[in-house]
């Protein structure tokens, strides 16, 4: 029989009432790993280029350069730490929650009816820390599909496998 | 209509040898065209290229086109389909064999289109798109027009056979077509900002390749002159900028009325009973169908002239079609009860009468925000150059960006209710993007530190088609909003597609 009730809106479950699971701490590693080579990169272009190109605005200007890089470089770390602990993700019984950042917060809710599929990877060094990459596709565009970094290895297969048979049960 | 039986594996018209001969001499052509002009310059200056005279020349051309044409028989010859009761089955390739089997029921779109060399040898093209990536496209280049209709109603036909057993094709009507005039007003009408920009790039890049010819003209020493900055030359500069940006914008509207007019030649709207059907184009004819439970977003756009003159855009954005395909599905030119009348169509229960609700005030601070950075990164460069003379041009800046403020959030509102999210936004066009609840794949909060300061979040929500954002309303009501839409996609057992 087809019925048609009243909702009473503030009887929905509420993503507030989630309670988020922050990913693996180990993953910090990682990221701080990431950061330290992207910087150390640019750290020796700058010095090559102190030592190596005889170029006299690159002298004179060398230690304001070194400074604003240097900045830049703290901001981004300290910047980075904080955000990590907004990294967070929650399983519903019909849903898939991830929250992130700092500057701009975002949490993002996936259907698990509308998961075309799922995609588990892990980096090297990720092996290394037993941690998983667990990326979940919609037919969305790419703003909908998740990515969530930093799980446990463990963890990530469990979620999974009990995401993929929900989504074949639904098909 | 002779009927042509598709059980059998049939070739395509015979024409179809000259399109593909056409297509791929087309491209070779375009591949190498830089080659062409480097051999016809340095023909023109030693009378030989490479040792080569011309006639040998002329000879490797011939033997070229010839291959071409070798190929493009083979190719003609080794391309069967047949239709079996579930499937499109297609075999291709001359040396490595193809085989692709397209299951009716997975069929996206079918199109059939006709450019310039298929309009003179009077074939049309048919194309079949499946949702998979944009490699499974199939195109059968060359069919008479009864076969290729006859095609589509088969591929349809059964495709939908499965979903209701209505007969299909009992009642068609045209529902709209679109007049030349109307079809002018609406080039003259449309924002000519856009093909102001197009033509300003295209300009840029033409002066950019041919730098040096403008060289020799001592552009250069000219501009310079006038840049000489006493007041009497100021205002000649001031002149002549008028004068390039008078003569731009009459260029763009020239372009925008002949664009429109091309593209929308003739655009016809054609009722069938579950399925809407797009005919249009001047020099490449394309037919489209519209079904409506693939379809993702709809977005009406209009402005304020057009608004006067009565004239609505009506875009339909479909699940996995690509950008190019994206933009013809747009029926421009539309009366607002015509527009009324194909939202209905396409979306069941629609209705207008849902409770607005307006952004936050804090939207006007991201509107002025997103000027007034632009402007502050203009006076920096003007400052250098003008000095403290030319201060008052800003006052014209801040005009507009009052204006934009202004305009930007009047138009902004969102409405919500059990089946449809409607949101209103534009400056200088009118938007009103519609989705149906049941097609969202994803639904997102987002707010910045400041705004979680001042609880105010924006809500975005993606469908296979797009993503729209209801911007800057109070937290709470964003969360309720996203509790509502989640709960709605969660709580029905509704396919997306």
């Amino acid at each position: 029989m087809f019925t048609n009730q009243h909702i009473d809106i503030n009887s929905l479950p509420n993503i507030d009432n989630v309670a988020l699971k922050p990913i693996s701490k180990q993953y910090l590693k990682i990221i701080i790993f990431n950061k330290l080579l992207v910087y150390l990169a640019l750290f020796t272009v700058l010095f090559l280029a102190r030592f190596i190109v005889d170029k006299e605005v690159i002298q004179s200007n060398f230690w304001y350069l070194f400074s604003v890089l240097l900045t830049v470089c703290v901001i981004n770390f300290v910047l980075a730490l904080l955000a990590f602990s907004k990294r967070k993700y929650a399983i519903r019984e019909h849903d898939l929650i991830y929250a992130q950042g700092l500057l701009i917060h975002s949490i993002t809710t996936v259907p698990i009816s509308r998961i075309q599929h799922i995609e588990e990877s892990r980096s090297w060094l990720a092996r290394q820390l037993n941690l998983a990459t667990l990326k979940i596709f919609t037919a969305g565009e790419s703003g909908s599909d998740l990515s969530i970094k930093g799980l446990p290895n463990e963890e990530a297969k469990q979620i999974n496998d009990f995401l993929s048979t929900k989504v074949n049960a639904n098909n | 209509m002779q009927i042509t039986d598709f059980s059998q594996p049939i070739r395509q018209s015979s024409k179809g040898i000259i399109i593909i001969f056409g297509f791929n001499a087309y491209k070779f052509f375009k591949k190498f065209f830089v080659l062409f002009v480097a051999f016809g310059l340095s023909l023109l200056k030693k009378k030989s290229f490479a040792n080569l005279s011309p006639t040998i020349i002329l000879l490797i051309l011939i033997g070229i086109l010839l291959i071409i044409l070798a190929i493009a028989i083979l190719k003609y010859l080794n391309f069967k389909f047949y239709l079996s009761k579930d499937d499109f089955h297609l075999s291709t390739g001359i040396i490595n064999k193809d085989n692709t089997i397209i299951p009716k029921s997975k069929i996206q779109n079918v199109y059939i289109k006709q450019n310039f060399l298929q309009q003179i040898i009077n074939v049309v093209s048919l194309k079949i798109e499946t949702a998979g990536d944009n490699k499974s496209e199939i195109e059968i280049s060359a069919l008479d027009k009864p076969t290729a209709l006859q095609l589509k109603k088969e591929l349809f036909n059964k495709a939908q056979h499965t979903e209701a057993d209505l007969p299909l094709y009992d009642q068609t009507d045209v529902f709209f077509k679109v007049s030349p005039k109307r079809l002018i007003l609406e080039g003259l009408s449309q924002n000519h900002l856009k093909s102001f920009a197009i033509i300003a790039s295209f300009v840029f890049g033409f002066y950019y390749e041919f730098k040096d010819y403008f060289k020799d003209l001592k552009i250069r020493d000219q501009v310079e002159k006038v840049v000489d900055l006493d007041d009497e030359s100021l205002l000649n500069l001031l002149l002549i900028n008028v004068l390039i940006i008078a003569i731009g914008l009459l260029f763009s509207l020239i372009f925008s009325v002949l664009k429109t007019f091309v593209t929308n030649f003739n655009l016809e709207v054609v009722e069938h009973q579950k399925t809407i059907e797009i005919n249009k184009g001047l020099f490449n004819k394309v037919s489209l169908s519209l079904t409506p439970s693939r379809i993702q977003n709809i977005v009406i756009t209009t402005n304020r002239i057009k608004q006067y003159l009565g004239l609505y855009t009506l875009s339909v954005k479909q699940a996995m079609v690509n950008v190019k395909q994206q933009k013809n599905f747009a029926i421009v030119a539309l009366e607002k009860v015509q527009v009324a009348h194909l939202v209905d169509k396409l979306l069941v229960n629609y209705t207008t009468a849902i409770e607005v609700f307006k952004p936050e005030q804090y939207y006007k601070r991201i509107l002025a925000l997103k000027l007034i950075i632009p402007m502050v990164i203009v006076n920096i460069p003007g400052f250098i150059i003008f000095g403290n003379r030319m201060w008052w041009i800003n006052l014209v800046l801040v005009f507009i960006t009052i204006l934009y403020i202004y305009y930007g959030y009047k138009k902004a509102y969102y409405k919500v209710n059990d089946d449809f999210v409607v949101i209103g936004s534009g400056v200088i066009d009118t938007t009103t993007n519609i989705l149906e609840t049941h097609k969202i794949q994803a639904v997102k909060l987002r707010q910045t530190i400041f705004q979680k300061r001042r609880q105010i979040a924006s809500v975005v929500i993606s469908t296979a088609s797009k993503d729209v954002t209801i911007p800057y309303i109070k937290e709470k009501q964003a969360k309720q909003i996203y509790n509502f839409l989640l709960y709605k996609v969660e709580s029905q057992d509704k396919d997306w597609m």
